[in-house]
C-alpha cells in the first residue's frame, strides 16, 4: 500500500505512523461488517442465491403443512396446526442454507484469488471467518421472517410464547446458521473449492432430516427414533418450537443453546486452526 | 414421421438410420454410467426418503382415510421410486442443451445423420435409466419388507410406468432444451419438478389433505399416476389401475416427444 493511500485508509488510526497499519478494536468490527455487508450485497445481486434463502423455506413450510396436516390428527401430536410444528423446522432448514451460503462466499473467494489478498491484508486472520459468520447470522434472518409472516398470516400459527417465543426462533436460527456455516467453512477451507461444498449438504440435510422436524419423537421408530434422541438439530428445534406450542421455559431453552455452543466452539476451533494453515 | 425427420433422413438409409440411433442411446448411456454424480443422488434421496417417513408416519396408518396397507413402506414405494425417475429424467434435457452448448449438436447437424436420432439418442438414455433404476429400487423395497400385491405382472407395469415416464419427463426437457439452448435454464426447472411431486398424493393420502392444497394435490397428474401404482401395490391387480398408469404415461410421452420433434424442426428450419 502506498503512503498516499494509508492516511484516508479506515484501517489507520489517527496518529499512526504513515505506512504502518495498524488495527485497533472498532477496526476489527468494522472489517468483519464490511465482509459481512459484501455478502449481503452479493445475495441481493444474484436470484440463484435469492431462491434458497427465501422461496425454498417458504416452499418447504407450505409444503409440509399442505401435506401432512392429516398427521396431527394421531392422538399424541401435540398440536392441532401443523404449522405450530413444522414452522421452526422449515426455519432452521433457510437458516442452514444461510450458513451454507456463508460459505460459498468463501469458497468463491477462493477461487478466485481474492481470499488471498485479504490474507495477505493486516490484521487477525480470524477476521475472514467472523465476517461471513456474521453475514450467515443476518442472511438467516431474513427467511426466518418470511417465513413466520406465511406461518401467521397463511398457517394462523399460535405463539402462546409471545415476544419471547419470537425471539426463541431467532436465536435458534442464527444458532443453526452460525453451526452449519462454520461446518461448511471447514470444508472450504479444507476443499478450497465451490464444488467441495456438495459434500457439506449430505451431513447439512441429514442432520436436519433426521431430527424431530416433522413429527415428535414418540411417534418415530427404529433406528430413526435411536438418531433423532441423540441429533442436536432436535435440542435446537425444542428451542424454536416451544412459543408455538407453550409458555417459554428454561428447560426447553437451555438443551438447544448447549448444542449450538457446544459445536460452534469446536467448529470454530478447527476453522481457525484450518486458517492457520494458509500460506502465506 | 414429420417432414423435418424425413428430410433429415433424405440419404440415410433406414438401416443406417437405426445404427446411428443405437450409437446415440450407446453414447447417452455410457456417458450416465461413467457419472455416477448425474444419477446416484437421485437414487439415494428417494430411498433416504422413504427409510424415515416409513419410521416416522407408522402411526398416520390409524387415521380414517388412510388407506389399508400393512406398512407405510408399501405406501410409499410408487412415489419413491417416480421420484428417482423423475428426477433423472431431467438429464436428457440438460445433456442436450450441454452439446448444444458445446457444439457437439452443431457437428451433428452437420453431418449426414438421420436427425430425430439426436432425440431418440436422448430419450433411451433415460428410459434405461428409469429401468435400471425402477427394477434396482423395487429389489430394494422387497428386501426391506414392502409387497407389492399384484405380483410379477404388477412389478412389470410400474417398471414400463417408469419408463414411459421417463420419456415423458425425458420430451419436456428436450424441448426446454432446444428452445432455450441453455443448460441453466434447463436444470433451472428441477424446483418446479420437486414441487409437482410433493404438491401430490406421493407422500400422503389426498383425501387427508386440507383446503386448496388438496385441491391441488387432487388436480396434479402425478397424483393420476401415483394413485393407480399404489393400487396395484397395495390392494392388487386391476386392468383400470394399470390401464390408468401405462396410458397416462404413454399418452403424456407421446405429447412431449411430439413437441420435441416440433421444436428440432424449428431449430433445424432457423438454421
Amino acid at each position: 500500500m502506498t503512503d498516499a493511500a494509508t492516511p484516508t485508509s479506515p484501517g489507520t488510526s489517527p496518529g499512526a505512523t504513515p505506512g504502518a497499519l495498524t488495527v485497533g478494536e472498532p477496526s476489527v468490527l468494522r472489517v468483519t461488517w464490511v465482509i459481512a455487508l459484501r455478502g449481503l450485497r452479493r445475495m441481493r445481486r444474484r436470484p440463484s442465491l435469492f431462491i434458497p434463502t427465501v422461496i425454498m423455506p417458504t416452499f418447504f413450510v407450505i409444503t409440509f403443512t399442505g401435506s401432512f396436516s392429516g398427521i396431527t390428527d394421531v392422538p399424541g401430536y401435540g398440536t392441532d396446526n401443523a404449522f405450530n410444528w413444522m414452522t421452526a423446522y422449515a426455519i432452521l432448514q433457510g437458516a442452514s442454507f444461510a450458513g451454507v451460503g456463508a460459505a460459498g462466499m468463501t469458497a468463491e473467494d477462493i477461487e478466485n484469488g481474492f481470499f488471498d489478498r485479504m490474507l495477505l491484508a493486516p490484521g487477525p486472520r480470524w477476521i475472514l471467518l467472523l465476517g461471513p459468520i456474521v453475514y450467515s447470522i443476518v442472511r438467516s434472518a431474513i427467511p426466518s421472517t418470511i417465513v413466520l409472516l406465511v406461518a401467521f398470516v397463511v398457517g394462523g400459527a399460535d405463539m402462546p410464547g409471545g415476544a419471547l417465543g419470537i425471539l426463541m426462533v431467532y436465536l435458534a436460527a442464527a444458532g443453526t446458521s452460525v453451526v452449519f456455516g462454520l461446518l461448511a467453512i471447514n470444508v472450504v477451507y479444507i476443499g478450497r473449492s465451490q464444488r467441495s461444498l456438495l459434500a457439506v449438504q449430505v451431513p447439512v440435510f441429514g442432520l436436519l432430516f433426521l431430527s424431530t422436524g416433522q413429527v415428535p419423537l414418540s411417534f418415530q421408530t427404529g433406528w430413526l427414533h435411536a438418531v433423532a434422541s441423540v441429533n442436536p438439530v432436535t435440542k435446537i428445534l425444542e428451542t424454536a418450537r416451544q412459543g408455538f406450542l407453550g409458555e417459554v421455559t428454561w428447560s426447553a431453552t437451555w438443551p438447544g443453546l448447549t448444542a449450538i455452543a457446544v459445536l460452534a466452539s469446536v467448529l470454530s476451533v478447527l476453522a481457525v486452526r484450518r486458517l492457520r494453515s494458509f500460506a502465506p | 414421421m414429420t417432414a423435418a425427420a424425413r428430410a433429415g433422413r433424405r440419404g440415410v438409409g433406414s438401416r443406417q438410420a437405426a445404427a446411428q440411433a443405437a450409437e446415440l442411446s450407446r453414447r447417452s448411456i455410457r456417458a450416465s454410467i461413467r457419472n455416477p454424480f448425474s444419477w446416484l443422488p437421485g437414487l439415494v434421496f428417494p430411498l433416504l426418503l422413504a427409510a424415515v417417513y416409513s419410521a416416522q408416519f407408522q402411526r398416520a396408518l390409524e387415521l380414517p382415510g388412510f388407506p389399508e396397507v400393512d406398512s407405510f413402506l408399501d405406501f410409499v414405494l410408487p412415489a419413491s421410486i417416480l421420484q428417482a425417475i423423475v428426477f433423472g429424467a431431467t438429464q436428457a434435457g440438460g445433456d442436450l442443451a450441454l452439446d448444444m452448448e458445446n457444439g457437439f449438436f452443431d457437428r451433428l447437424v452437420a453431418s449426414p445423420v438421420w436427425r430425430a436420432s439426436i432425440l431418440v439418442g436422448r430419450l433411451a438414455g433415460s428410459a434405461f435409466e428409469a429401468f435400471g433404476k425402477s427394477v434396482l429400487l423395487m429389489g430394494i423395497f422387497l428386501v426391506f419388507g414392502a409387497r407389492v400385491d399384484s405380483g410379477v405382472p404388477g412389478v412389470i407395469v410400474i417398471v414400463l410406468t417408469s419408463v414411459l415416464l421417463a420419456l415423458a419427463v425425458g420430451g419436456i426437457g428436450l424441448v426446454l432444451a432446444l428452445r432455450t439452448r441453455s443448460q441453466e435454464a434447463v436444470n433451472a426447472t428441477f424446483p418446479l419438478v420437486f414441487v409437482l411431486i410433493f404438491v401430490s398424493s406421493a407422500f400422503f393420502p389426498t383425501d387427508l389433505m386440507e383446503g386448496w392444497y388438496g385441491a391441488v394435490a387432487r388436480n396434479n397428474p402425478i397424483t393420476w399416476i401415483i394413485d393407480p401404482v399404489r393400487r396395484l401395490v397395495i390392494e392388487g391387480w386391476s386392468w383400470t389401475d394399470a390401464g390408468q398408469a401405462l396410458g397416462l404415461t404413454g399418452g403424456l410421452a407421446v405429447v412431449t416427444i411430439g413437441a420435441a420433434v416440433v421444436a428440432l424442426e424449428r431449430e433445424m428450419a432457423r438454421r
